[in-house]
């Protein structure tokens, strides 16, 4: 195997390793369900069966399928980039943030930087930390297609957005009390994932805030503050963060991808590009992923709305190599985007 | 085989939307560029840090000592990280005592209620500063003490705001200011003097070193801590030459198709618009307690103010030296050198400067002070600092023998008698009215026991749906939370 395709080899691993078991659409309901919360338990719907459907058809040339692989099974080491984005079976034209000319940033620099925990700083702690950096970030987004206008229309609508939706492929249903699945408008959807997460975040049992409960990281070569490991330990126990608190945040970190996703699909170019804030979306939603992706808190499946754009950012240099949303990229993709784009 | 293409960029149109969209471009404009901002600096202090610490882990330290250090460092680091996500307001502080009143608002001194810690908060009446264009004023502030590491200006813990009001918390400095030690003892020694010129020297070359002039250097904005050593404060009028300390820019930001153009005019000085000094105590100078007095006034007094500046002239970093002779001459002589009845006069005479200027015959002094105020109160271009800034002030024979690196291990001459880390003894407090919290939200009790809620707030993001657009507007990058070692 030739080193030409260790992007696309890092690729694989990155995402066949949770492909089998995470690409079934019963693991995300699950993954949700786990929460346990009451009328907000939002799960992931049609993607996946629509997935199945549907690749045969748009892209059958390239890919002879079984029914129902993971998408990475799809993409063998000699794909080229061109087969790669065929398998997205996206819509023709490419949508316009996936032309790298608009997929720039009003920042330059390594994004890691602002994502790397302290080392000394307990990971619970950390994450905490940037939960709420980024849902302050996604919701000044929001707020632009949120808020009405003086004659009580917004800019998301039920009329524009009648589904929860990111691109054709994938839309997401929230559950109701009873727990079925039920279908709503993206704005709808967004109030109440709005909601569920300020309920979690401004839960000081959740999210302590008390500086006295605080705690600091095991050091390997600092002996006595060896931490013990087994089932009583979890994630910011140390600090005081609940048991539970590791599976919130990527819940968390999985509904505001869904956010960012439906605000790519559906309002790229209405408002933001027309707004000129299509480079600060670019920017927050990059810092996103990075910081997402290196936490554990998202990983490949749930990132496939998005998929083409990682690519694009791993080709594009947004994503340092040595990051886990580059893993999980397919560099290939993202070269030939680049070249479609004139910017190779 | 290539059927890509991309869907073709319309052209922009951001008219298409109505004005709340157009606005929310504007605030998720800015808010974005801030917390890349904010950020990164974050990020490279936390950076540096770790650097620090891994260099310390390196050394000789024992491992004890290198366990403490790495305990240290993580709970400081975690502490400031829960100071972030915990949201500031109003009611996390009760209130003591209103220590000062100014035109836009008042200072008063707060309890934390989470760890009992003492400050002083100021607020600012949002409305207030944006009916009369000081929003450049406070962004200056803000952006002066925020920047500031230096021992000698008033540091800013952090900064918070809701509908109406923006606050400042800052140190409580016990003390009082110069002002007040000015009122009680009226005249200086040459060496008490002296004292206060090389810290005032020091604390005006720290400010000049990030960039900002302070624009109003006056014995009120000289504040006290508990050892009797100067800090400087109140940087409502600093002028740094970033853009958006430029009232114009703040001007843009609120301009709405058919808003009539009610610009303030930049050039006419409005002088201690917004400056928030304690007020008069005693009446043992009654020129001084007009001084006071005026405080509260969007007048103000011009006493301190260099002529160039009066003049509405170009200016820079040496008005502030201007203001250091002016300062200088009060404390040998008992008065500023400009000092009258009213305003208006003090304004004619600074302006006709070499004219009205005097030494009063009965009063001796040396005559390296009499030069040292000579070369201060001077046309700008032969002033002494124009060249070399505070070295030229430094090495002056006035100072001969000072060593300004150790100034503030000394003895100050004058040391606070504190009761108690709340004692208001140095303040005027009886002169002020002493109400309940800040009128709104009510800082005193009553407000139970929430907890500081992590922001991004319900739908409105932060700043609730109630509030217009030019109340949110310009007061984004206004909040500001330093990282203290005092973490611990």
């Amino acid at each position: 195997m030739s080193n030409i395709f260790s992007g696309i080899n890092a690729r694989l691993r990155g995402t066949s390793s949770k492909a089998g078991s995470a690409r079934s659409p019963i693991s995300p309901i699950s993954d949700d369900g786990r929460l346990n919360t009451p009328g907000a338990v939002p799960r992931k719907s049609k993607s996946s069966a629509n997935l199945s459907s549907s690749s045969a058809s748009l892209s059958s040339r390239v890919l002879p399928l079984p029914a129902s692989p993971a998408l990475s099974q799809t993409i063998s080491m000699t794909s080229t980039g061109d087969e790669i984005l065929h398998s997205y079976r996206l819509p023709t034209p490419l949508p316009m943030w996936l032309n790298p000319a608009h997929a720039k940033h009003i920042v330059k620099g390594n994004f890691m930087t602002l994502s790397a925990r302290p080392k000394s700083v307990d990971q619970g702690e950390w994450v905490a930390h940037q939960v709420v950096e980024h849902y302050r970030n996604l919701w000044n987004f929001v707020q632009v297609v949120y808020e009405n206008e003086a004659d009580g229309k917004s800019i998301c609508t039920a009329t524009t957005c009648p589904r929860m939706s990111a691109g054709p492929n994938h839309s997401y249903t929230w559950l109701n009390a009873r727990f079925e699945p039920i279908e709503l408008p993206a704005i709808e959807y967004i109030a109440l994932m709005q909601r569920w997460i300020s309920g979690k975040v401004d839960d000081t049992k959740m999210f302590p805030t008390d500086a006295a409960g605080i705690s600091f990281s095991h050091h390997p070569n600092i002996a006595n503050t060896a931490l013990l490991s087994g089932p009583d330990e979890w994630v910011g126990k140390r600090s005081g963060f609940p048991k539970e608190f590791h599976s919130i945040c990527q819940t968390i970190f999985l509904q505001m991808f869904r956010v960012y996703s439906h605000l790519y699909w559906a309002h790229f170019v209405e408002p933001f590009y027309h707004l000129n804030l299509e480079k600060q979306l670019n920017s927050c939603f990059s810092h996103f992923l990075l910081t997402a992706t290196a936490l554990d808190m998202l990983k490949p499946p749930a990132l496939e709305p998005m998929q083409p754009l990682l690519d694009l950012w791993a080709a594009n240099g947004t994503f340092p190599p040595e990051s886990k949303a580059y893993e999980y990229a397919n560099v290939k993709a993202g070269t030939r985007l680049l070249q479609l784009g004139g910017m190779s | 085989m290539n059927s890509f293409e991309f869907a073709a960029a319309p052209l922009r149109c951001p008219e298409a939307y109505g004005p709340n969209a157009n606005l929310n471009q504007k605030r998720c404009y800015q808010l974005a560029q801030e917390f890349f901002k904010g950020g990164a600096r974050r990020a490279r202090e936390r950076h540096g840090r770790e650097q620090e610490l891994i260099r310390r882990l390196e050394g000789p330290a024992s491992q004890p000592m290198r366990e403490q250090l790495w305990a240290y460092e993580g709970l400081s680091e975690s502490k400031y990280l829960r100071f972030l996500r915990t949201k500031e307001e109003l009611s996390n502080y009760t209130t003591i005592k209103t220590i000062g009143k100014g035109y836009f608002g008042e200072v008063k001194l707060v309890r934390k209620k989470q760890d009992g810690g003492v400050y002083a908060l100021k607020r600012l009446v949002k409305t207030e500063m944006v009916s009369t264009g000081q929003l450049p004023r406070v962004r200056a502030e803000r952006d002066a003490m925020a920047e500031s590491e230096s021992v000698w200006v008033v540091k800013l813990h952090t900064t918070f705001q809701d509908s109406t009001s923006l606050y400042l918390l800052m140190e409580f400095l016990p003390g009082g200011d110069l002002m007040g030690l000015l009122i009680k003892y009226q005249i200086f020694s040459e060496d008490i003097t002296r004292f206060y010129a090389a810290e005032m020297i020091m604390a005006i070359e720290a400010i000049h070193s990030l960039g900002f002039v302070h624009r109003d250097i006056k014995p009120d904005n000289i504040l006290l801590d508990q050892y009797g050593h100067i800090k400087l404060a109140d940087f409502g009028l600093s002028k740094s030459s970033r853009k958006d300390h430029d009232s114009s820019y703040y001007r843009e930001l609120l301009q709405r198709p058919g808003s009539s153009s009610q610009a303030p005019n930049r050039n006419s000085v409005n002088i201690d618009e917004i400056s928030l000094t304690v007020s008069n105590r005693a009446q043992i100078n009654t020129w001084r307690q007009c001084r006071r007095l005026m405080a509260h006034s969007t007048v103000g007094t011009p006493d301190y103010i260099a002529p160039e500046l009066l003049a509405g002239q170009g200016y820079s970093f040496e008005i502030d030296w201007w203001s250091l002779g002016t300062i200088i001459y009060e404390c040998l002589v008992g008065w500023a050198p400009f000092a009258s009845d009213n305003p208006t006069d003090t304004y004619t005479k600074i302006i006709n400067w070499p004219q009205t200027f005097f030494f009063p015959d009965d009063i001796r002094l040396h005559p390296t002070a009499i030069n040292l105020i000579q070369s201060l109160i001077r046309n700008p271009e032969a002033r002494l600092g124009r060249v070399a800034g505070a070295a030229e002030l430094k090495a002056h024979p006035f100072f001969a023998g000072v060593d300004f690196t150790s100034l503030r291990r000394i003895s100050a001459p004058f040391r606070p008698h504190l009761a108690s880390d709340t004692d208001t003894s140095c303040f005027p407090v009886d002169e002020l009215p002493q109400g309940e919290g800040f009128g709104n939200g009510g800082g005193g009790g009553g407000d139970g026991d929430r907890p500081p809620a992590t922001a991004a707030g319900g739908g409105g993001g932060g700043e609730g749906g109630l509030v217009t657009p030019d109340m949110v507007l310009p007061f984004i990058g206004y909040t500001f939370k330093r990282f203290e070692k005092s973490f611990m």
